[in-house]
């Protein structure tokens, strides 16, 4: 099969939320089981009827917790499916993976689910990530975390212009935010942002400040994935898979090859577009990996929204907030909603395609275009080993 | 006073990488058949997959390519140095290695300025390589 | 489209080995680099073509190393592949990624892959996290399965040691044959088997696995492409995949049927073969319990049956069913499913050497070798029917 025979095959049917926020007296696999059966009862199936399942990706569970394992998962589920599976690291393949499942007849539905524990439990996600970085030659010299790799990459990308740094970044940070003021489920629904608000919050690791990362959340997040041609019979209008891309250029932050050479987001965006056959042109709103501001800027200069050194004046005016030519991370993202890694921005697409997002639903209510394809992308690994482009349109 | 920060994870792949340390010496790995130098340390060329490997010495010269300024002290041990410089350093060999810029304020710090290596001995006979600007 | 589609569209094409028994002096993500870049290399294949890397699960790393991460080997490799992916607690889908992936064309050459140093480190200890339930003592793999092969022997399924010992013995014999394996030059009779040491009742040492420093990894392509490589392909003739996904203490989901029958039926389905065509096994060893069980699934023989079937050297050099001909994860070294899957596509590419099925070994030359595969404490199976390209 050619990968452009994918287009339009596949699509997502329902969306399993959680509580989310601080969230205490709850375990991880609680969130699990929880996004998974409310996203199967989203899409109008029964449990009976799942016969694949995804954990996006594996964390230590904060101590006390049994193993939120996939089979821990399904059988509390009471599920017994063809296709199980969970992602030891960050590999951005879920979808692939379905999709792969699907194609071959082992599933009919698949499940992708993401859930942690990290607020409520205490549980340092930082160096829960730290556990799995791969000779980095990191901690002896005081190097933790995701905000110093990322934002090792943001200096060099101020140093050669291709950023426009902070100037650029504080639009990202308070679009979002406002986006996450529509959105009574958003972590920081309640808490406005100003440029001044971003400018005087604390250093976290320079370049980057306190807004220019994302939130760190308990909850779940899941949904299902099937054939277009089921989709049709269940419960909501379908959000069509029209181009899915993949690539990983798997280098570690010290080489910094990446920066180098096309990103794993420019070529999984080309491998993306090139299946739906269309150009940025057609697209109507973005729902991004904003795990940092600065990785938003640099995204869409890799897809093609503007040039190196642009990004401040492309975002002026309020380019990606409510009212905006281009809306970004409609959900208020990582940044202000939740952190569920990819699930976050994808399933906001699916919901905006639904047209089920109230208050910041794209269209007259937010005087934005009414969405017909959105660009969703996610990223993976440390900083940048795998990362995935998905186009959804309307069903 | 204790030292207290983490120490370098030695194992088979990069033993004699902190040995050369030790000597206050920046030994790379160089693939016999295609000449890479490389980083970090590994069985196998990956350019040319050949497992016939020497090892050169570095002079210790190189550019800030990246780097990034902690104000947070993700681990206690690293509290009192706050705020410090963490750097990612092109060495005229090839590798580009991760390390810290010391000897300057964080100010000073800016990519492509050219560094040194300094020795910092450490607990354990460990010596880590750091970097210094070039006045 | 339907799984049974699928058969003898895609192959494997390539094995890529490394040392392995005691080998202290190597890390982890050698032994990944090492059996990748070898099976690329026994295919036939250069890095630039090789578009997938999926790992088995690993286990916790020794305190000396990283945790092994698929862009890690891909970085040791110099490589960007399409598709990366590493399966963790033990599920064991990994061939149906790599075939999704070759199916939905976003991969053309797929590399699956285990390392691991369990012998020069703790490797009991690391898989303690995992079943374990440590305020009863019930610790690690080693405890799940004698506690549901002490079931079956109540049950009249098996009747335990006296049919298990001439899978430990046989499995021996084949290691005897291959200077690869860990036990190659350590002979085993009956008698060994009883007097080597209980460790978990009713499970003895020679009911277990080796543990072992190494890796293995294996190449899997389109049969089409196949063709144009180095060595006659082994194809997949059937495919089959399970997940009972119970928890280890509903024992009752180790009890009958397995996965194996689920998965066992999709494969010979997709096949559209019978068990009486198979030539030779190769089975997810880990313990012998879960051999003689899995027969048992797969219709070699019925409940209660066990001893009487493998009597007369049934599954040894000679034997009219040969199973695990390099030794197995019980003699010749444990990389989970790798172990059997890479044995099975060495034997039908005629590269068994003084193993290899046919004249030799006074066996039949194989045309059909089953293999299984099984994750964690028999929570996910897989089938693979493999046959001669």
């Amino acid at each position: 099969m050619n990968l452009k025979d994918l287009k339009d095959r596949y699509a997502i049917v329902g969306v399993g939320y959680t509580p989310q926020g601080r969230v205490p007296g709850r375990t991880t696999i609680s969130f699990h089981l929880e996004a998974c059966a409310n996203a199967i009862r989203d899409a109008g199936l029964r449990k009976e009827d799942i016969d694949g399942l995804i954990l996006y990706r594996y964390f230590p569970t904060p101590s006390g917790e049994f193993h939120a394992s996939a089979y821990q998962v399904a059988h509390r589920l009471g599920i017994t499916p063809n296709g199980l599976s969970q992602e030891a690291d960050c590999c951005r393949s879920h979808i692939f993976k379905a999709m792969g499942w699907l194609e071959m007849g082992l599933c009919k539905y698949v499940v992708i689910s993401y859930a942690d524990n990290p607020l409520s439990s205490g549980a340092d996600f930082l160096i829960r990530m730290n556990d799995i970085w791969s000779d980095m030659h990191h901690v002896m010299y005081g190097h933790f975390g995701a905000t110093s790799m990322f934002g090792m990459m943001a200096q060099r990308d101020v140093h050669t212009g291709r950023s426009c740094g902070p100037e650029a970044w504080k639009h990202i940070a308070v679009g979002l935010r406002k986006w996450a003021n529509l959105n009574p489920a958003a972590m920081m629904h309640e808490h406005t942002m100003t440029f001044d608000d971003y400018f005087n919050a604390r250093w976290v690791v320079e370049p980057f400040r306190l807004y220019d990362n994302c939130l760190i959340n308990d909850g779940g997040r899941a949904y299902v994935i099937t054939s277009l041609e089921r989709a049709r019979d269940l419960k909501h209008r379908p959000a069509v898979i029209m181009g899915h891309g993949l690539a990983n250029p798997s280098f570690d932050d010290a080489q910094l090859k990446r920066l180098e050479r096309p990103s794993g987001i420019k070529l999984s965006g080309e491998m993306a577009f090139n299946m739906a056959g269309i150009t940025i042109n057609d697209i109507d709103a973005c729902e991004p990996y904003d795990c940092f501001s600065w990785g938003v800027e640099s995204d869409l200069i890799d897809f093609g929204f503007f040039g190196p050194g642009e990004g401040a004046g492309w975002f002026q005016g309020g380019t990606t907030e409510p009212g905006g030519r281009m809306p970004i991370g409609t959900s208020g993202g990582l940044l202000s909603e939740a952190y569920y890694m990819g699930v976050t921005p994808l399933t906001e697409a699916v919901m905006q395609l639904m047209g089920r997002c109230g208050d910041r639903q794209l269209g007259p209510k937010t005087g934005n275009k009414e969405p017909e394809i959105i660009l969703c992308w996610d990223k993976g690994g440390l900083p940048h080993g795998s990362m995935s482009t998905t186009i959804l349109r309307k069903g | 006073m204790a030292y207290e920060k983490p120490l370098p994870q030695v194992n088979a792949d990069n033993k004699a990488f902190w040995n050369g340390c030790k000597e206050h010496e920046l030994r790379f790995q160089k693939c016999q058949e295609c000449g890479l130098v490389r980083w970090p340390p590994s069985i196998i060329c990956p350019d040319c997959h050949s497992y016939d490997t020497g090892w050169t010495e570095a002079t210790g010269k190189g550019k800030i390519w990246s780097f990034v300024v902690y104000h947070v002290a993700y681990d206690k041990a690293f509290e009192s140095e706050l705020p410090y410089v963490v750097a990612s350093v092109q060495l005229e060999e090839g590798p580009r290695i991760l390390t810290n810029i010391v000897g300057c304020s964080p100010a000073e710090v800016k990519c492509d300025l050219p560094v040194e290596v300094v020795w910092e001995d450490i607990e354990g006979g460990f010596s880590l390589p750091k970097f210094k600007l070039l006045s | 489209m339907s799984l049974n589609d699928l058969r003898d569209k895609y192959s494997i094409v390539g094995v890529g080995y490394t040392p392995q028994g005691r080998l202290p002096d190597r890390t982890v993500m050698s032994f990944y680099a090492e059996a990748c870049a070898n099976a690329m290399a026994d295919a036939g294949l250069k890095k630039e073509d090789v578009d997938g890397i999926v790992l088995y699960h690993s286990f916790p790393p020794e305190p000396d190393q990283p945790e092994p991460t698929p862009y890690g080997v891909a970085q040791h490799l110099g490589m960007t592949p399409s598709g990366l992916s590493h399966e963790t607690y033990c599920t064991r889908n990994v061939l149906f990624t790599a075939i999704g992936w070759l199916e939905t064309g976003i991969c053309k050459n797929v590399i699956i892959v285990y390392a691991d140093n369990g012998r020069s480190g703790n490797f009991l200890g690391r898989t303690f996290g995992f079943h374990s339930q440590p305020a009863y003592g019930h610790l690690g793999l080693t405890a799940v399965f004698p506690l549901a092969a002490q079931r079956a022997i109540h049950e009249g399924i098996t009747n335990g040691p006296e049919t298990w010992k001439y899978i430990a013995v046989g499995a021996r014999k084949w290691a005897n044959l291959n200077p690869r394996a860990v036990m190659h030059k350590r002979t085993l009779d009956f008698n060994g088997y009883f007097n080597s040491q209980m460790l978990v009742e009713p499970f003895r040492l020679y009911d277990n696995a080796v543990i072992n420093d190494g890796g293995r990894a294996y190449v899997v392509t389109s049969t089409e492409r196949a063709r144009d490589l180095r060595h006659r392909p082994a194809i997949i003739m059937g495919l089959g995949m399970h997940n009972r996904a119970c928890d280890f203490q509903q024992l009752d989901c180790k009890g009958r049927p397995s996965g194996a029958r689920i998965a066992g039926k999709m494969a010979f389905d997709m096949a559209g073969i019978t068990v009486n065509d198979i030539d030779a096994c190769e089975l997810y060893d880990a313990t012998t319990y879960l051999v003689e069980t899995r027969l048992i699934d797969y219709g070699f023989f019925g409940p209660g049956e066990g001893e009487d079937w493998f009597k007369g050297g049934t599954i040894e050099p000679g034997g009219r069913m040969p199973i695990n001909t390099s030794g197995g994860m019980l003699s010749e070294a444990y990389f989970m499913g790798v172990t059997p899957l890479t044995e099975a596509v060495m034997q039908l590419m005629g590269r068994g050497e003084d193993r290899q099925l046919g004249p030799k070994t006074g066996t039949k030359e194989p045309e059909i070798i089953l293999c299984g595969d099984i994750g964690a404490a028999t929570e996910s199976e897989a089938t693979i029917i493999l046959r001669k390209g």
